[in-house]
């Protein structure tokens, strides 16, 4: 047996923190400590940490977010506890998890007054284990009965997603059941071995598709986590303690699920930046040249190669990529133009730093640049050196250490649900064009001796409208991933936005813009109430990569008019102070709107109509306020 | 598994429980802060310690943390 003091660090930290008792105190340092940690390690860690009295982190610790998240399931699950604790505590999260009773998700799920909905949680996670069908099985059993069975259980857990969506307002989680080989080879015929496999394999695609129609559910896929490899299930646990997942399944299954909490609390990661030296190519670049990298061709350089096709492939669907790199910045820029053999491109790339400064401060600077938060950046790295500083310095970035050997890139990049998002949305396609294209405004901002004089020229044109079914997705995406201009950080699922559009007494908007350089897109959303003679401004967000330009002050002009006109007698707008949106505390006092009262950490503003500011005069407004645009 | 000392050190790192040598003869019912849930985080604990399997079901009927670390002992 290993000495535990003989541990290395992190590990050893966090135990002597537990053995202090101080790990409430310093639960801003669990952060980084746990983030360091995987396996066996990761949860330990998480066992430990199941013992904080979650009231006195968050007493200690305000701006730590605590997520509540329900557990139910068909066997035993408390062995997902301690590594969704420490899964959480990664992301500078705090799990609140309720267990639900043994066995007890069908009448958990299907009847509304269950201790399960009680609970107002974030997310309810119904595990799904083989067991579920086994169990149901006759002594002797045919493959005709377990198809009976499939049957019969995928009707039940539609039936029970489509209650949990009418009565439940949270993300439910189901996972696709994989198959044990102890099952199948119980049936000695390969034909109707063949059967059973065809008849699980249809039933689990049937699961996975439940998600299309259902904004509400999402079903994780655990055939590709089990070829990691994981073992589905310890055959001990599974009989003696009806625990029919393997605690390395639930350990994955976890880090799966923090990756949704970490989504569904609104801290997306909208950055990838790349080293370039040992990460996306082999060799050094200032002393092998161009033609001495490897990007293609060899070995090792088709091992890079594969890797910067799956980072080419994350950019096409909204990922932003950047370099910080220590190089010479144009001997990068001729390498990503001129290599023959490159995958990676300069388009493919938002910002491209190259310099000898610390990595940490280009970082900030390229969060900066990008108006995107650092906590927003997952940083790869193959030098452990480069990966233990910015560790060290920003905590809140997401480290991915590579090693030196690049035929694991693809699988360390991905191993992490670091960009997954539930859908795609036209935004995404373009984003990448976007942000450069707002880096090149603000070369040209810069360009101006005054920023009225950069207005003036930029030709920003904004279409205020209501929003419409098709723009559900990107305003709920916006709800998740505006942090900065965003009033009272309410974040919405799209069936919560659905919700709104129906509601005859709300009424959403969409703020689309426009200017010289291009199109913005959908980069905003206001949200009202109508209440008696009154209009609630329930959130504004605004994306940003555009405010500061004149369009929050010209969409609020006009929500005013617009209040003016049809008879209301003032309109009330809401702020909720978050760690982010400090920049947006005074945008209704300084709009003309006066504090009137505090209800908890709501600060509500009113503002008369006397005075409607006219909205800015470098901007060219259309409001479409009517039903529909 | 060298000691009793050992195994309770493991109990509190692992399992996080404070506990000492003295209370490795109460019965585990009697223990505050024990859970049944405990075992199979202490069991696989013990297992990764020792690189041994224990027998599961003598672990699960085990009424006291004494009697888990003589099991763990004598499977060594």
């Amino acid at each position: 047996m290993t000495t535990n003091d003989l541990r290395p660090a992190p590990d050893g930290e966090l135990l002597a923190l537990a053995r202090e008792g101080t790990l409430a105190r310093e639960y801003p340092r669990v952060r980084r400590l746990v983030g360091e940690l995987s396996g066996d390690a990761l949860v330990r860690a998480g066992q430990l940490l199941t013992w904080l009295d979650q009231d006195e982190v968050i007493s200690a610790h305000p701006a730590v977010s605590p997520v509540k998240i329900a557990i139910t399931g068909h066997g035993t699950l408390h062995a997902l506890v301690a590594p969704l604790t420490a899964e959480l505590a990664r992301h500078g999260l705090l799990l609140r998890p309720y267990l639900a009773d043994f066995d007890s998700y069908v009448s958990a799920l299907a009847e509304p007054g269950s201790d399960l909905y009680a609970q107002r949680a974030d997310l309810v996670a119904c595990v799904l284990d083989p067991a579920v069908i086994a169990d149901e099985l006759p002594t002797p059993w045919r493959h005709e009965d377990a198809v009976r069975v499939l049957e019969e259980k995928l009707a039940l857990l539609e039936q029970l997603a489509d209650r949990y969506g009418e009565a439940g307002d949270a993300v439910l989680v189901f996972n696709t059941i994989p198959l044990p080989h102890e099952l199948c080879a119980q049936l000695v015929d390969r034909r109707s071995r063949a059967a059973l496999g065809a008849a699980w394999r249809e039933t689990n695609a049937r699961l996975l598709r439940l998600m299309d129609t259902r904004p509400w559910l999402v079903v994780l896929d655990l055939d590709p986590l089990l070829t990691e490899p994981i073992p589905l299930c310890d055959p001990r646990a599974s009989v003696y303690v009806k625990a029919h997942l393997s605690g390395e399944l639930l350990a994955r299954y976890a880090r799966e699920l923090g990756h949704l909490a970490r989504q569904i609390t609104g801290r997306t990661k909208k950055c990838l930046v790349l080293d370039l030296d040992g990460t996306a190519w082999g060799g050094v670049l200032g002393e092998d040249g161009i033609d001495g990298i490897e990007v293609a061709g060899t070995y090792r350089g088709e091992a890079f190669r594969a890797f910067q096709k799956v980072v080419k492939q994350l950019a096409a669907q909204g990922v932003l990529v950047a370099v910080v790199s220590k190089n010479d910045l144009d001997l990068v820029r001729q390498a990503l133009r001129e290599h023959p053999g490159m995958t990676l491109r300069e388009n493919d790339l938002v910002r491209v730093i190259a310099n000898w400064r610390p990595k940490h401060d280009n970082l900030v600077g390229l969060a900066a640049d990008l108006n995107i938060g650092v906590d927003s950046l997952v940083f790869v790295d193959d030098s452990p050196f480069e990966c233990g500083l910015v560790r060290s310095e920003l905590p809140e970035v997401a480290v991915v250490a590579l090693d030196g050997e690049p035929a694991a890139h693809p699988g360390a990049l991905l191993r992490d649900a670091w960009f997954d998002s539930r859908d795609v949305t036209a935004e995404d396609l373009t984003r990448t064009v976007r942000y450069r294209e707002e880096l090149v405004r603000k070369d040209f901002l810069r360009s101006f001796g005054s920023l009225d004089g950069y207005l003036d020229e930029l030709g920003v044109r904004v279409r205020l409208c209501r929003a419409v079914p098709a723009d559900v997705p990107r305003i709920s995406q916006l709800t998740l991933r505006t942090n900065q201009f965003n009033l009272t950080t309410v974040r919405l699922q799209q069936p919560d936005v659905q919700r709104l559009l129906a509601d005859p007494d709300a009424t959403v908007l969409g703020i689309h813009a426009a200017d010289r350089f291009g199109d913005n897109g959908l980069v905003g959303a206001i949200f009202l109430r109508r209440e008696g003679d009154s209009v609630r401004l329930e959130n504004f967000l605004l994306s940003c990569r555009v405010f500061a330009r004149g369009i929050e002050q010209a969409c609020l002009s006009a929500v005013l008019r617009h209040a003016g006109a049809s008879g209301v007698q003032d309109v009330l707008g809401g702020y909720r102070p978050s760690t982010k949106n400090g920049k947006v505390a005074d945008f209704y006092p300084m709009n003309g709107f006066i504090r009137v009262s505090q209800v908890d950490d709501l600060q509500v503003f009113r503002h008369d109509l006397a005075a409607i500011p006219a909205p800015p005069r470098h901007i060219e407004l259309i409001v479409l306020l009517g039903a529909g645009r | 598994m060298n000691s009793l000392e050992e195994f309770v050190s493991l109990v509190r790192d692992e399992v996080g429980l404070p506990v000492t040598v003295d209370d490795a003869g109460v019965t585990l019912d009697d223990l505050p802060g024990w859970d049944s849930v405990h075992l199979l985080t202490l069991l696989v604990a013990v297992e990764r310690a020792t690189g041994r399997p224990l027998p599961m079901p003598d672990v699960l009927e085990a009424p006291s943390l004494h009697h888990i670390y003589a099991l763990a002992v004598n499977h060594e």
